[in-house]
């Protein structure tokens, strides 16, 4: 009995272990994802330079809601729902808001496509894996082992498609 | 204007394609976040009284730089979040786009930011944003009554930017 809870403990920690390899060659540098009062529920580095701490990642993910809502006060025509895409020096941000007010963004290298697509899927996982899991209490950070184990897939599926790499 | 390269007006503003009232408004900011400029050309909503529209601009411009600085995935080295860059310093951006307006954002060595905001779907207007500060540079700076950090009140240099933003596509 022993013996087995041993192994069942070494392989979670091996496919732990195995999820949070940096994928270096990014085409994708980060993905957040924040609740609808601007709390970041979810944060994935993907090998970006300097790694933020987290009580950065939670600023700029809380930054990144405010600055969202002054964006649709300073619209010049009605039915503005935020910033869809903004694009920075060094990276582009992608960002997709679902109906419900949950905010998913990915930090991509400079004019990298499809992004809308790959925040649509990220979207779907959120769903099935998250929304649908019984354990998950709906606005606090995501721990959902399949979630991670699918998206991590999407991601690499996406860098597959995109590059070649 | 080294900065730029070319210390001459540019004799033809660059690719002034189909003509269309694709331009929403233009703010231009000095360092200290004075409100130099404002003109608008097609604006239907407005949600604040002026003033306050143009701080909340100014706000959002600085809260955004410090947040691209901050997430430069590149740079190792990217200080504390919410520390004044200084122009130049940091990584900064020059657009963003919403589903109703899109934002284009310069920022001068000394600190003038211009913003433009146009229909979404028009290109990248680095270009343009050059050619609108060159003509700052040519019709307000040399303009021997202008006092520096005040309002613009230029007839000329209104006249010519209502013309150009008629040609942005």
């Amino acid at each position: 009995m022993s013996l087995f809870l041993f192994i069942l403990v070494i392989s979670r920690f091996f496919s732990i272990f195995f999820l949070q390899i940096p994928l270096d060659m990014a085409a994708i540098y980060s993905l957040y994802i924040i609740n609808k009062s601007g709390g970041l529920i979810f944060h994935k580095d993907y090998g970006s330079a300097g790694r933020m701490d987290t009580n950065d990642s939670l600023r700029v993910a809380s930054l990144w809601h405010s600055m969202h809502a002054i964006s649709q006060q300073l619209s010049p025509v009605v039915g503005c729902s935020g910033i869809e895409l903004l694009e920075a020096d060094t990276f582009d941000l992608h960002c997709f808001q679902s109906l419900t007010g949950t905010k998913f963004f990915v930090v991509s290298e400079p004019g990298t496509q499809h992004m809308e697509s790959l925040l649509k899927v990220i979207y779907e996982l959120y769903t099935d894996y998250v929304l649908k899991n019984p354990f998950y209490e709906i606005e606090m950070p995501i721990r959902c082992e399949l979630f991670d184990i699918h998206l991590t897939q999407a991601i690499q599926k996406d860098r597959v498609a995109l590059t070649g790499r | 204007m080294q900065f730029f390269g070319g210390s001459e007006i540019s004799p033809s503003p660059p690719a002034p394609t189909a003509s269309g009232n694709n331009a929403h408004m233009i703010y231009v900011f000095n360092r200290n976040g004075v409100c130099l400029l404002y003109r608008e050309w097609n604006r239907p909503l407005h949600t604040l009284n002026q003033q306050q529209d143009h701080k909340l601009m100014f706000g959002l411009l600085f809260s955004l730089k410090s947040l691209t600085a901050k997430m430069d995935p590149t740079s190792a080295e990217k200080g504390n979040l919410g520390v004044p860059q200084l122009p130049g310093q940091g990584c900064s951006f020059h657009s963003f786009r919403t589903n109703t307006y899109k934002l284009s954002f310069m920022e001068s060595p000394s600190g003038i930011k211009i913003i433009l905001v146009t229909h979404p779907r028009t290109g990248d207007l680095r270009e343009s944003l050059k050619y609108i500060y060159n003509l700052y540079v040519e019709y307000v700076v040399k303009n021997p009554i202008y006092t520096p950090g005040t309002p613009i009140r230029c007839e000329l240099f209104n006249t010519t930017l209502d013309q150009y933003a008629r040609s942005i596509a």
